[in-house]
């Protein structure tokens, strides 16, 4: 029997606030423990929560960007649990009411991924455990999340990955999250099961909490996937639990014990007030969103003309998007310029927090500037090539490396003298070429370009070499 | 009627132990507790929905950063915590 | 001085008019406590240094011939569960023990600001889950009209401290009755405002939907004047909303034609002293001008369950936070974090404190909700509305207190829900958030004191207090009898 993998994801975002939900610490990462820290966040008697309006801004921004319809009323609830890392012993978040329902991802299969909701909570602080110590740092405690909750709708590890990034991209081109996962700003729970090919019927899950990398959720879904199909097929039940993913032994272990039972006893929180949203903020908000990322990318396909490819990377970074469309802008081949961005200029950029950033050596005017003079006739490509090298390790623009006799066209007399003279100066690659090495006649041009800065055109420069070794015995 | 096993539960989740010998007598009166509580449900008014007292929206603050407190104030009921940290237990 | 004139208003001229300084009316009281708190259990920590810093600040405004602020100068006292930095806040409970909070509460930032000398923190029941006093962790105040009798609760502490002169006037909160119970026990005049009108910033939650603070004075207008100075909107408070603060100025208005509800729900079932009082309140009334109008409020009869489950599961939720981590007792020996938390809890709380966490966990548990927690909510509603329907007939609705008088110490039952039936007259003006001062109005056979409640509509403070005050008025404070003891001026 063949088994269909059906999973659902929530992944939690830490937005890009500059302040905690609910007090006026700063969300900076890092930093030394229990520095960013007052009353409120560590939760001692009496403090009340104060709602960071911004969170609820970026929220319904991540629910439009994502197809949801937003709720005009939302209200805060109270998830209650004992544990270290949570001061008040229950995370304010969001029960039956979130701010944000009923959205979808679309996949490059075309296959929509629901969105269940998107509601806003605290993050919990950070334990250490250290030789049978453990020890609590409250930094993070009160960051604010967005929880994207998606249906049971993927089928693949494939997908799941697909579904991730593209929450991640689109998160980032609107501003929300930096949605790092090293850094822990976005991490995953799966939930998954199996059933037979063809079934309608979903199998029990299991869950698997916090994957904090693409890498060790595709292993732990693979795992999972396997060993669940393994108990099926073995005549065994899967248990629903909830599991951990154990990247040095590379197993699921299941993550509660007995004496965290749990019952989360949601109710309405009293110390906040009713979120009211009405159609026309909603609306507002809706207007600021930047384009969105499958829309760019369509029209870098449609009116570009540029090959799905190369919009998808270039539309993945944010920052790398605006620096293309500021150096093409008012030129007609954009195809040119998303070349150099992704051939040349990406080379300078290995990491992808570089590219992340768009930090570029050289600002979009400098590249829009070596862009206007090939389209117009004036430099040639391969001149534009070197001159780009040049100006991203110098930081210099086009102007400082091409000279006015660089532009324009050689005269036809020019331009024989000069192939003659390196015809002549080249008695081996002609006797190559003569011999049968259609080849050697490109070594030939490139020092007629050497030698016209690049000026010459390629195409009649071969033409004319190759006519003049044709002449010689 | 409450169960034994339920007055077990619920004191698992309020975090709190209760001795063997206390489990019946806690158990009989938390049942006469939940006696009182149940009259509620003899109402015949369905009731309405409740929101809060004084109807209140929207209570935001701005996101602009207030300074946090030092650390060894954040720490002080701690004597000042180990390392910057809280301490919370040793496991055997 | 007659007893129902403003304590505060007194004090304040003898301090501009030099007949003494503040800090020799702060050590005064200071002297008084040491004598006479032994006995009235009222303090559970004293604040000598403080309070004698705030005097010596009072005392050079003076000398410069600065005017004071209204309440600057006032010896008076706070409810051990109203943070102030630096100086411990209890609750009176073993798991605070050590707590020593590092910010004030909004309430007391703004009192601190204009130099109120607090004298020192007062009992309370464990977390404010009490009617006598007597879950203190430091055991009960007694009240002074008889000290074998329990000053009530949970704000007892400062009902025995004010009604003991102990402190010209104190600050308690109030979520099921634990102002107006204690004052009504003590003799005394109690505000619990509408909910939201003084900020709940700092004051450690017991149910956060019912909880409001408010004063405990010797007569009406000196808790006009405490009112008007705290009923402040807050920022750090997402449920307030503060108000005008201008009751004081509309104590002397004229009562005649208004209309005071009678519901003969809240008049069942009470002690025959407390309704011949009661009785002769509403004569008194009538006497004055106003009109006496029946209204009726059904369901009124559930509103003690409904108040114990939201305040339980409320509390369950609030009360989660004391693991021994962060501030507070922490057990000492453990196998682990689990069983350090959990033995940290069953050492640290009380007993009753236990029992409505265990109540309150299970009306939130799965299963149970619908049953216990949301019809209880929508209960709530009905109860709200039941209300507000009443005030389209009335100005202000009179209710005794409490059915009874203050029980001898020790007396309280081992039945919790017979305890919980003494709150039936005061729970039902937290479920709505409405306003209710409760103004002595009679003695019983054994001379203790029986107060009654005036019980207004969202925001309408003023109009209760000058209902009040008139009664007062009307009766020449026979009722505000103060005691032997104390500060004697």
């Amino acid at each position: 029997m063949s088994w269909e993998l059906v999973s659902g994801l929530e992944t939690h975002v830490e937005l890009s606030t500059k302040t905690k939900i609910f007090c006026g610490c700063t969300t900076k990462f890092g930093g030394e423990p229990n520095t960013n820290c007052c009353p409120i966040c560590i939760g001692l008697p009496g403090t009340l929560p104060k709602l960071n309006r911004q969170v609820v801004h970026y929220a319904i921004m991540a629910g439009l960007a994502t197809h949801c319809t937003i709720n005009n009323i939302s209200k805060m609830d109270r998830k209650n649990y004992v544990y270290p890392d949570l001061p008040k012993a229950y995370q304010i978040s969001q029960y039956d009411k979130p701010l944000c329902e009923h959205g979808y991802i679309q996949l490059s299969n075309g296959r929509k991924i629901g969105i269940t909701r998107i509601h806003i909570e605290e993050d919990a602080g950070k334990l250490v455990h250290e030789h049978g110590d453990t020890y609590v740092d409250y930094n993070r405690g009160g960051v604010p999340l967005i929880e994207i909750v998606s249906e049971p709708d993927i089928r693949s590890i494939a997908e799941a990955r697909e579904y991730v990034e593209k929450l991640q991209m689109i998160m980032k081109h609107i501003g929300v999250s930096d949605c790092k996962m090293q850094e822990g700003s976005l991490r995953c729970d799966v939930n998954i099961s199996v059933r037979p090919q063809g079934s309608e019927e979903f199998g029990t899950r299991t869950e698997i909490k916090n994957m904090n990398s693409f890498t060790n959720m595709e292993k732990a879904m693979a795992y999972e996937y396997d060993r669940q199909i393994d108990l099926l097929e073995s005549g065994g039940k899967v248990t629903q639990e909830t599991l951990r993913w154990n990247p040095d032994e590379g197993i699921t272990t299941p993550m509660r014990g007995k004496e965290d039972a749990h019952d989360y006893r949601y109710f309405r929180e009293p110390d906040l007030v009713t979120i009211y949203t009405t159609d026309q903020e909603i609306e507002a908000i809706r207007q600021e969103l930047p384009e969105l990322p499958d829309a760019r990318i369509a029209r870098y396909q449609e009116e570009f003309g540029l090959p799905a490819a190369d919009a998808q990377l270039l539309v993945k970074y944010r920052k790398i998007a605006e620096y293309f469309e500021a150096a093409s802008e008012g030129l007609s081949n954009k195809k040119t310029v998303a070349n150099f961005i992704l051939g040349q200029i990406f080379r300078t950029l290995v990491t992808d927090e570089e590219k992340e950033n768009g930090a570029v050596a050289i600002p979009p005017e400098y590249l829009h500037d070596l862009a206007k003079l090939l389209e117009d006739g004036k430099i040639k490509m391969n001149l534009a090539k070197t001159t780009l090298d040049k100006m991203l390790e110098t930081k210099k623009p086009c102007t400082d490396f091409i000279s006015e006799q660089d532009m324009g066209d050689i005269d036809e007399d020019t331009l024989r003298s000069i192939c003659q003279s390196v015809v002549e100066q080249n008695p081996k690659a002609v006797a190559d070429f003569k011999g049968g090495k259609d080849k050697a006649v490109k070594a030939l041009i490139g020092q007629v370009m050497k030698q016209t800065r690049g000026k010459a055109d390629g195409r009649k420069a071969e033409a004319l070499m190759v006519e003049m070794m044709n002449a010689m015995d | 009627m409450v169960s034994r096993e339920e007055i077990e539960n619920i004191a698992l989740l309020s975090k709190l132990f209760v001795a063997e010998e206390e489990l019946d007598g806690l158990t009989k009166e938390m049942d006469q507790m939940i006696a009182f509580a149940d009259t509620i449900n003899q109402a015949t008014d369905a009731g309405e929905e409740f929101d809060n007292i004084n109807g209140l929206q929207n209570a935001f603050r701005e996101d602009e950063v207030v300074p946090s407190y030092p650390q060894s104030e954040i720490l002080k009921n701690r004597d000042g915590g180990v390392d910057g940290f809280f301490y919370v237990a040793k496991h055997k | 001085m007659l007893d129902y004139l403003s304590q505060i208003r007194s004090l304040q001229s003898m301090l501009q008019g030099k007949e003494i300084s503040c800090t020799q009316l702060t050590r005064a009281y200071l002297d008084a406590m040491d004598r006479d708190n032994p006995k009235l259990n009222a303090y559970v920590t004293a604040t000598p240094d403080a309070a004698l810093a705030a005097a010596k600040r009072v005392d050079e405004k003076l000398a410069n011939g600065e005017a004071l602020s209204p309440l600057e100068g006032i010896p008076m006292t706070l409810k051990d569960n109203i943070s102030t930095k630096d100086i411990p806040t209890t609750c009176c409970s073993k798991i605070l023990e050590g707590y020593v909070p590092i910010y004030d509460a909004t309430v007391w930032k703004l009192l601190k600001e204009q130099n109120a000398v607090l004298l020192g923190k007062t009992n309370m029941d464990e977390f404010a889950m009490g009617s006598s006093c007597e879950t203190s962790c430091f055991g009960g105040a007694a009240n002074p009209h008889n000290l074998d009798h329990v000053a009530g609760g949970s704000s007892g502490g400062v009902a025995s401290a004010v009604g003991g002169n102990l402190a010209a006037y104190g600050l308690g909160s109030d979520t099921g009755g634990s102002i107006r119970q204690p004052a009504s026990f003590c003799g005394l005049v109690g505000l619990k405002p509408t909910y939201g009108a003084v900020s709940r910033f700092g004051l450690v939650a017991y149910a956060s939907s019912l909880d409001q603070i408010g004063p405990i004075t010797t007569n009406v207008e000196d808790t006009a004047l405490v009112y008007d100075q705290i009923c402040q909107y807050d920022p750090m408070d997402s449920t307030s909303k503060g108000a005008q603060g201008d009751t004081a100025s509309h104590l002397k208005d004229p009562v005649q034609g208004k209309k005071i509800g009678i519901a003969k729900e809240y008049l069942e079932g009470l002690k025959p002293e407390v309704e011949a009082a009661i009785q002769q309140a509403m004569k008194t009334y009538e006497a004055m001008g106003c009109e006496l109008v029946e209204i009726s409020l059904p369901a009124l009869k559930y509103a003690l369950p409904v108040y114990y489950i939201l305040a339980c599961a409320e509390a369950s939720s609030n009360l989660g936070r004391y693991d021994g981590i962060r501030y507070g007792y922490q057990a000492d020996s453990y196998r682990n974090t689990h069983d350090m938390i959990c033995k940290t809890r069953s050492a640290g709380f009380g007993k009753e404190v236990q029992r409505r966490i265990l109540l309150g966990t299970y009306v939130l548990s799965s299963g149970y909700y619908d049953a216990y927690y949301k019809k209880a909510q929508n209960l709530r509603g009905s109860i709200v509305r039941t209300f507000r329907e009443a005030f389209a007939h009335c100005d202000a609705i009179l209710a005794p207190t409490v059915p009874t008088t203050s029980f001898p110490k020790g007396f309280t039952s081992q039945d919790p829900i017979v305890t919980y039936q003494t709150d039936i007259c005061t729970v039902p003006v937290n479920i709505c958030g409405l306003p209710a001062v409760s103004i002595p109005c009679g003695f019983d056979e054994k001379n203790l004191p029986i107060g009654m409640q005036l019980i207004g509509n969202r925001f309408a403070e003023a109009n209760i207090l000058n209902l009040a005050w008139q009664f007062e008025q009307a009766t020449q404070g026979q009722f505000n009898k103060k005691v032997e003891g104390g500060l004697a001026l």
